[in-house]
């Protein structure tokens, strides 16, 4: 059997994607076996006119990790799609947008006075350096994620995927038997079905933040009053975060069964929230816990913000927002 | 709707539920009372079922304002689907809020299935006080980033 030939891609990525493909162990020796690995601008040094230079669909398969942010971004996942038979969202970024899919919250100019300073110091899109003229890709009006720019065949998801997801995937690759497009490579259950803490349903009477409260390590985490996203979260994870005494963030996206993962949670927690048994005399008790949280669309919509109605900032004429 | 001459009209979805409030559309009805036509109003077995996603979905297609109608604190027929959706719609005034929406493009109203004129009190109310904020910012036409 000929050896396949795959590609692994970052846009807008902080790289953990990269790194989380070696998290296999020594089960990265029969992807090497099995497969030519023809691009990974992380780890080896092919240029982009190699790629242009492929036969459209001459690669088997492609791991794009990160969002879309700029024109790059852009232009490689079309140019990525040509030449793949799979692609593959690996990551929440490209999966969903990611935690960087908050950064829409911001203007362009609040980000790049966050990131590189006064206006001085912006970089310009077009500038001649040394005689040479440079051209940097444009800033796109919006963060998304790969499944708005082109059409996407597998989700590997998780931030970064973890080992066993990443696992799954290899060992369909190098099988040689890829599952049906559409597939996500995780549980089609949530989070809480992998986690060992003891749940007791209780009411949720306090919201704690983990930065300023020690959980405590046997009991429900969202029981206890950390909004864990476990209930709303795919798993596949072996629920490693709550595992560590931290809250689940949500990074693998919604379950088999959910659309929008923000909003199941949001759900969810709503109906736990109380001191006692539902009553008008409750109404009041139940506002001042209401009013402890801070951050919901950080909170709730962490990783899939990019893809909801919370992908923009929005601006109201007359509106108390205004 | 930038053309000034012309009066903004709002897409208000109103979810109402059926023991109640919509009972009480259907007084407002029969008693001949007129409130404004801007209400699409959606029959639901209990304000306890409006979800999050199904007012999130409702914005994004295009609603200025979302209005829930449900029963008064003690009457809900399923004794508390009311009580969780008024936790709900306050956690999800706070998520508008945050990202720039105004909360009252989210409006949760107690209206029994006796309370005609109260229907149609509210529906007046808020269709003007929609009126009063304008089209949702959500509606704005972006630039597609697929391109």
């Amino acid at each position: 059997m000929a050896k396949a030939k795959i590609g692994i891609y970052w846009a807008a990525s902080c790289g953990g994607c990269d790194c989380a493909l070696l998290e296999v162990n020594e089960q990265i020796l029969d992807v090497i076996a099995a497969a030519d690995i023809l691009l990974w601008p992380c780890a080896a040094d092919p240029k982009y006119a190699d790629l242009r230079g492929y036969k459209n669909g001459e690669l088997d398969i492609v791991l794009f990790n990160g969002a879309i942010r700029t024109e790059e971004n852009r232009e490689l996942a079309q140019l990525i799609r040509q030449k793949t038979k799979y692609l593959v969202a690996f990551g929440s970024c490209a999966q969903s947008g990611g935690l960087i899919g908050l950064a829409n919250q911001s203007s362009k100019a609040e980000i790049f006075q966050t990131v590189y300073g006064d206006k001085e110091h912006w970089p310009e899109e077009h500038t001649t350096q040394n005689d040479c003229e440079l051209d940097l890709p444009e800033f796109l009006p919006r963060l998304t994620h790969l499944a708005e720019v082109v059409e996407v065949d597998y989700v590997v998801p998780g931030c970064p995927p973890p080992r066993p997801v990443v696992s799954a995937l290899f060992s369909a690759l190098v099988a040689g038997d890829l599952p049906a497009a559409g597939t996500v490579f995780a549980s089609s259950k949530n989070v809480c079905e992998e986690c060992s803490r003891e749940r007791e349903q209780k009411k949720i009477t306090r919201i704690l933040r983990p930065h300023q409260h020690e959980p405590d390590p046997e009991k429900c985490l969202l029981d206890q009053g950390f909004m864990c996203m476990g209930p709303a979260t795919r798993g596949g994870c072996q629920a490693v975060c709550p595992a560590a005494n931290m809250p689940c963030t949500g990074c693998a996206g919604p379950t088999a069964n959910i659309r929008d993962q923000g909003a199941a949670m949001l759900n969810t927690v709503a109906s736990l929230i109380g001191t006692g048994e539902e009553g008008e005399d409750q109404l009041a008790a139940e506002d001042e816990i209401l009013s402890q949280f801070d951050d919901i669309v950080g909170t709730f919509y962490r990783f899939s913000a990019a893809t909801t109605i919370f992908k923009e900032r929005y601006h109201e004429r007359n509106g108390s927002t205004r | 709707m930038d053309n000034t001459n012309e009066r903004f009209e709002p897409r208000i979805v109103a979810f109402l539920c059926r023991w109640c409030s919509y009972a009480g559309a259907d007084l407002a009805g029969v008693s001949r009372l007129t409130y404004p036509p801007n209400i699409v109003p959606i029959r639901v077995n209990c304000s306890g079922r409006v979800d999050a996603e199904m007012v999130l979905g409702a914005l994004e297609k295009g609603a200025d304002g979302v209005l829930i109608g449900g029963c008064h604190p003690g009457d809900c027929h399923y004794v508390s689907g009311n009580y969780k959706t008024r936790r709900r719609i306050a956690l999800l005034k706070q998520a508008l809020t945050e990202v720039g929406i105004d909360p009252d493009r989210v409006h949760l109203e107690w209206i029994s299935a006796s309370e005609g004129i109260k229907f149609q009190a509210t529906m007046t109310s808020y269709t003007e006080r929609i009126r009063e904020l304008g089209p949702s910012p959500v509606r704005e036409v972006k630039e597609p980033i697929h391109g």
